[in-house]
């Protein structure tokens, strides 16, 4: 009997957006990731009520992956984030509060979707133009000949993730580690074409974060049985390695898809073994000092080898394979008969280490832009934290590298751009409405537009403090919480949240909320002012500018919707 | 229990869909989102995918579900308008019987009584096609088709009009901000996949069918990031890959390349550990023989389609060999569809493996898109087909499936767009007793009366202005009664007298090609050769085409007059010129047909299907029925401008329209996107049969169990 069953007929939902249910929804969800983002924000638990694990976050990446939403928007939206997140790995929590803002503003200025979503890709094209510009005022070139700015890019990434729980020294510790593992992957010699290295992160979780470092060539973990059977290798410039990745555990495999007829008496087992020893005969005349398979190694194998002061290491792993045949040169090798001289490779010295309660075996070696990552961290939902944070500055540190540009951190990029939008929309509008929109629709979707960037940069703050901006670069200024009223801002106020401008100079401030007027934000960033100021505040540019586009294109999917179609089946 | 299906229950149920079709149809449309049992989420503005998702449980919902998809299967795009259509059609049939009903008392009613049946109309709805339909398309509609051919006789492909046929295209099926963008990529993918100019066809077809492999979707990225890449990138990462500067060659393999102990159904008998040890030796010695030997005819890659055994793998990387595993037979399909390759099979002897199995590779580098890897091939074509990959990215997966649909769709359209379509309407001429030589002197005398009937539905609206403000714009003939400024029936009494003349040598032609098909049979067989663009052969057809010619020129200076030209027109070649015959082929909508977007096709066709209809050469059912399906088919300009004002709202649009229309000139158009006629045509034409299929049933009863097939005669043997 077939078990077919009627399928049930999917619910339509017409205009979702409208809905007072789904506006709920999303101001719940907005107001999660705006109470996580930035250095104060503040962290969030996820369990799931039945013990087990927990993980304290204010990462976006940690935080969307957990987070189960039901109605088909969140869905869409969630994963246009988390999208965003695999791709780039920084500015998450950004895109996601964006694309939040402008849903939200749009919705309430009740234009037509239609004309929000044209005039909304005309800004976007407008901002992705400025900021891709050579006038961009919220744009720096990276100097690499020194290590300031990509040390700053890597502090302000550390320092915007609470829930790492680091110190003040600890963070300046990571942030000179993950540089250092960075250029460590980057190869001497250039050809046209770099092939950046990789950087093994090794866990070591109970450990001071002071106790992390960086070592070159590549840390396995061995048992400290395996440890003591080591014994002090010959001493010569080079060890000669052997890498295998078919099993030496002398099974039988890929025996046909027919039958195998056996006599009586003769074993297998017997021939397979006597194979794998004439193997390890040629590897012991061929003087291959260490053995490395990603499988299983036989124990007689093992112990012929071990007599012979061969080095054994067994059960690599697959994820392994690839970092060892780039370092020692080796090509893993798949025969068990004759293994061809040419597949064997070398590494430079082979010493023990100990880290913690952890033991392991130190390959260095000639090729040099594979490093290990020996991470530290008090427990294990720190450890994870911190896991992701470092893999995401490796990761925008190589983008950095492909385009070489920072953007202004600290809310400053998002009320600069905003200050421009604003000023151009209103100054020189013909090239948008000459699509044929009225400029009161210009005038509401710019605001709309440009107070979600705005707000997005008031979000960085969580104490209640007050948010200023200034009239001339229209940067990002913070003021304490209870100012007395009256007073004169440039005392209360020291830097702008970039750190690039001092309230020293004469300036005017306005509340960010209330800021109406437009005025033409400062443009082409002088070099000097750039070199004179440190530690800045910098955000990675290609993941900040991708994430702009996506949160806009984001948003306008949403409002563009007329129906959801909900399969109930 | 069984329910009577009702016209009125019918329409019911298309209201409904027609109510969410309508919100996305044409370049105002919005999108919905539909989620999947697995918890996929999709964007869409697909009509079918729509309705496929409502997972719909009424029986008549079902069956005009149905109805479309099948529809989708040949034509690949229509579903909105399909339903639209349908609902119009229903309405105003509906409307039309309370209307009769109320006036039955009426001496008229009688007979009206009788056309009310269902089954009645129902038969007027098949034979409007072949009696009405293909006649109008064929004699009124044809001089304003455009063609996407920059030149008719070679058939070489236009760009910029193919690219205003997918803008359209996609208007209707992406969202708002990346029409734009994606029918460019379109269009680029297509020019860059071509070798040449002709065998489009081939490259359509194959685009087709391996549109899956030739497509790579990327989320995370905006989708401004989408691209065109030159070469085949394959959906897997290398086994071992060695970097080759150079041209190499590639082979495919479809089973393990070593040779195991034993095959299926087959033993293998150990009677010795010396002779399973020498086995073993001999496989791995012949496996490292193969490898050398592939080596040595410069093949540097080979992919596979299982997985194969390390050792395999080992030696071709030994052999500095690349190796790719467990390819899909798809994707190995299309590489030897491209390269035309044959699978490699192990030989029994080195001697016998030829150079024929390998193929030519300009590089083979691994491709990095957002974390995945893939790789990407070089192959050098040995077809039409250049190959090429498109990427599509976008925030999520929903919108990429979307972009990849439409694009996959776009293709199906073209292959569409390219045949010819045939009007049968001459057999039905014949089944008349009707000469088809005379039907079309007839028709083209008719035509000389055109000019009168212009002016009498011109001196109609001012006998009924009065009546004018009461009525809405619903009514065709109302709109024109709103005509508050008509230019003088003067004007367009000059503009169209040589035309006139043009038709009547029309009709000599007519009358020589009559003559001819009565002299020499195997001319007419010619003559009817399906083929479009028949070579002239004989003097007499020579003769014919330079009268034909004439005629043309003298149609241009009508033109001119008219003093009307446009965007489009000067853009575009005209199918053929306007008034030439069309009897030195079949009946036949032109491959490549096609008119400006926007609702022209159905206001046209309105206007056409009106005036044939009051000719009244036809039956009164046939009459009504034109009306009805005229009406309906203004559906749909009047959703696509619902947003639009001034100028470009739908009453002032069809007015400026049915004004050029009687002044003989030509269309003029706002809109720059195109799309095809036969699709149109046959949207209309399967709408028709869904509606006969609504009409004709008049039970609807619900079974338990699923309908039995007819029993096999041989089933009774078990009883």
């Amino acid at each position: 009997m077939s078990r077919l069953e009627a399928k049930k007929p999917s619910l339509c939902e017409s205009e979702p957006l409208t809905s007072e249910r789904v506006r709920a929804t999303l101001s719940v969800l907005k107001g999660i990731i705006t109470s996580c983002y930035g250095p104060s924000g503040r962290l969030k638990q996820l369990h799931n009520g039945l013990g087990g694990y927990v993980c304290t976050t204010s990462q976006s990446s940690a935080l969307l992956a957990h987070l189960s939403v039901t109605h088909p928007i969140l869905k869409i939206l969630t994963t246009a984030m988390q999208n965003h997140v695999s791709c780039f790995s920084d500015c998450g929590l950004f895109t996601a509060i964006l694309c939040c803002n402008l849903i939200e503003n749009v919705l309430r200025i009740g234009l037509p979707p239609t004309t929000v979503i044209k005039l909304n890709k005309h800004l976007l094209s407008l901002s992705t133009n400025y900021l891709k510009s050579e006038f961009c005022g919220c744009r720096i070139p990276v100097n690499f000949s020194n290590t300031e700015m990509l040390l700053c890019l890597v502090r302000s990434i550390l320092t915007s993730k609470p829930a790492c729980m680091l110190t003040h020294k600890e963070v300046d510790h990571v942030s000179a580690l993950i540089l250092k593992s960075f250029l460590l992957t980057i190869p001497e010699n250039v050809q046209d074409r770099v092939i950046l290295g990789k950087s093994i992160i090794v866990p070591l979780k109970g450990q001071r974060v002071i106790d992390s470092t960086v070592l070159p060539g590549i840390l396995i973990e061995i048992s400290d049985v395996q440890l003591m059977k080591m014994l002090p290798t010959k001493n010569s410039d080079s060890l000669k390695v052997a890498l295998f990745c078919a099993s030496l555990s002398g099974d039988l495999t890929g025996t046909g898809e027919g039958s195998m007829v056996v006599t009586y008496g003769v074993s297998l087992e017997n021939a397979a073994l006597d194979q794998l020893l004439n193997l390890g005969n040629q590897l012991v005349n061929d003087h291959v000092d260490l053995v490395m398979c990603q499988k299983v190694v036989h124990p007689s194998l093992k112990q012929f080898l071990s007599t012979h002061h061969v080095i054994v290491i067994d059960r690599l792993g697959a994820a392994l394979m690839e970092p060892l045949s780039k370092v020692t040169g080796t090509q893993p090798i798949g025969s068990l008969d004759s293994v061809s001289p040419s597949s064997y490779g070398s590494v430079k010295d082979l010493s023990s280490a100990r880290f913690g309660s952890k033991h392991f075996l130190h390959l260095i070696t000639y090729e040099s832009t594979i490093c290990s990552f020996l991470l530290c961290n008090r427990n294990e939902t720190t450890w994870d934290e911190l896991k992701l944070t470092c893999q995401t500055a490796l990761h925008v540190l190589q983008l950095t590298i492909k385009e070489p540009w920072v953007l202004l951190g600290g809310g400053c990029t998002e009320t600069h751009l905003a200050a421009y939008i604003r000023h151009k929309a209103c100054r020189e509008p013909e090239s948008i409405l000459k699509d044929g929109y009225s400029q009161t629709e210009l005038q509401l979707v710019v605001g709309a537009y440009c107070s979600a960037l705005e707000s997005l940069a008031g979000s960085l703050e969580h104490d209640g403090g007050d948010i200023l901006t200034d009239m001339k670069y229209g940067h990002f200024w913070l003021a304490q919480t209870n100012s007395p009223p009256s007073i004169n801002w440039q005392d209360l106020l020291s830097r702008c949240g970039c750190g690039l401008y001092s309230s020293q100079e004469e300036l005017k401030w306005s509340f960010l909320k209330s800021t109406q007027h437009s005025f033409v934000p400062q443009t082409c960033l002088p070099q000097e002012t750039v070199i004179s100021a440190n530690k800045l505040i910098l955000d990675c540019y290609t993941a900040k500018l991708s994430g702009l586009q996506m949160a806009v294109e984001t948003a306008n999917m949403i409002l563009d919707l007329s129906y959801i179609i909900e399969d109930q089946n | 229990m069984a329910v009577s299906l009702s016209v009125k229950e019918a329409l019911r149920v298309v209201e409904v869909l027609e109510t969410i079709v309508s919100s996305c149809v044409g370049p105002e449309g919005r999108q919905v989102l539909c989620t999947k049992p697995t918890g996929e989420v999709m964007l869409s503005r697909d009509g079918g995918r729509l309705l496929g998702s409502l997972h719909l449980e009424h029986p008549t919902a079902r069956m005009m579900v149905s109805c479309v998809s099948s529809h989708l299967r040949r034509a690949g795009d229509g579903a909105k308008t399909y339903i639209i259509y349908l609902c119009h059609l229903l309405r105003e049939l509906h409307a039309a019987t309370d209307k009769v009903m109320g006036s039955l008392g009426q001496a008229h009613g009688k007979h009206w009584k009788k056309c009310c049946q269902w089954k009645l109309i129902a038969r007027a709805c098949l034979s409007f096609q072949t009696q009405v339909l293909d006649c109008v398309v064929d004699q009124h509609l044809k001089k304003h088709f455009l063609s996407v051919f920059s030149s008719p006789k070679e058939r070489t492909l236009c760009r910029s009009s193919l690219e205003s046929l997918f803008e359209a295209y996609l208007r209707g099926r992406v969202g708002r901000n990346h029409h734009g963008f994606i029918s460019q990529l379109i269009s680029d993918y297509l020019f860059k996949c071509m070798a040449h100019e002709r065998g489009f066809e081939e490259v359509f077809e194959l685009v087709d069918d391996c549109f899956l492999e030739l497509s790579i979707g990327v989320t995370g990225l905006p989708v401004t990031e989408s691209k065109v890449v030159a070469g085949l990138v394959l959906h897997r990462d290398f086994s071992v890959y060695y970097p080759v500067e150079g041209d190499m060659r590639l082979v495919v393999v479809n089973e393990a390349i070593h040779p195991l102990f034993s095959s299926s159904e087959s033993e293998f008998i150990v009677t010795s550990e010396i002779q399973f040890q020498t086995s073993q030796f001999w496989i791995m010695e012949k496996t490292r023989t193969i490898m050398s030997h592939l080596r040595s005819q410069n093949v540097h890659l080979l992919l596979s389609r299982v997985k194969q055994s390390d050792m395999v793998v080992y030696y071709a990387g030994l052999n500095g060999i690349s190796v790719v595993e467990c390819l899909s037979s798809e994707e190995l399909s299309l590489i030897q569809r491209i390269t035309g390759v044959c699978p490699f099979v192990p030989p029994q002897e080195p001697s016998q493996f030829g150079i024929s199995n390998t193929a030519l590779v300009k590089f083979c580098t691994p491709l990095i898109l957002r974390s995945k890897r893939y790789i990407h091939l070089g192959l050098v074509s040995n077809c039409a087909f250049i190959p090429h990959c498109v990427i599509l990215c976008g925030p999520v997966q929903g919108m990429v499936e979307q972009h990849k649909d439409t694009f996959h769709g776009a293709f199906k359209i073209l292959q569409q767009l390219f045949k010819d379509h045939h009007l049968n309407y001459m057999a039905q001429a014949n089944d008349q007793n009707c000469l088809p030589s005379h039907l079309m002197c007839k028709n083209s005398r008719e035509s000389h009366q055109e000019p009168e009937f212009v002016h009498d539905s011109l001196r109609r609206p001012y006998q009924e202005t009065v009546v004018e403000n009461k009525e809405k714009l619903r009514k065709p003939q109302t709109c024109i009664k709103t005509h508050s400024n008509p230019v003088g029936p003067n004007i367009e009494c000059e503009a169209y007298s040589p035309g006139s003349t043009a038709k009547e040598i029309l009709t000599d032609v007519c009358q020589i090609d009559g003559r001819l098909r009565g002299l020499s049979p195997n001319k007419t067989r010619m003559m009817d050769n399906p083929k479009p663009w028949t070579e002239s052969h004989s003097p007499a057809i020579a003769a014919m085409e330079t009268s034909a010619m004439e005629i043309s020129y003298e149609n241009s200076q009508v033109t001119k007059d008219a003093g009307n030209g446009t965007v489009s027109s000067a853009r575009l070649k005209p199918v053929e010129t306007p008034l030439a015959p069309s009897n030195d082929c079949l009946p036949c909508i032109p491959a490549g047909s096609v008119l400006p977007v926007g609702g022209y096709f159905e206001i046209l066709l309105h206007y056409y299907l009106l005036n044939c209809a009051q000719k009244g050469r036809q039956s009164e059912e046939t009459r009504v029925l034109s009306k009805i399906i005229a009406k309906a088919l203004l559906s749909i300009p009047r959703i696509l401008c619902k947003y639009k004002k001034g100028k470009h709202s739908f009453p002032q649009m069809y007015m400026r329209t049915a004004h050029t229309l009687q002044a003989g000139q030509p269309m003029s158009s706002s809109s720059t996107g195109l799309e095809s006629v036969a699709s149109k045509y046959q949207l209309l034409a399967s709408v028709l049969q869904c509606l006969t299929t609504i009409l004709t049933i008049d039970l609807v009863i619900p079974v338990k169990r699923q309908p039995r097939e007819v029993c096999d005669p041989d089933s009774e043997d078990e009883l």
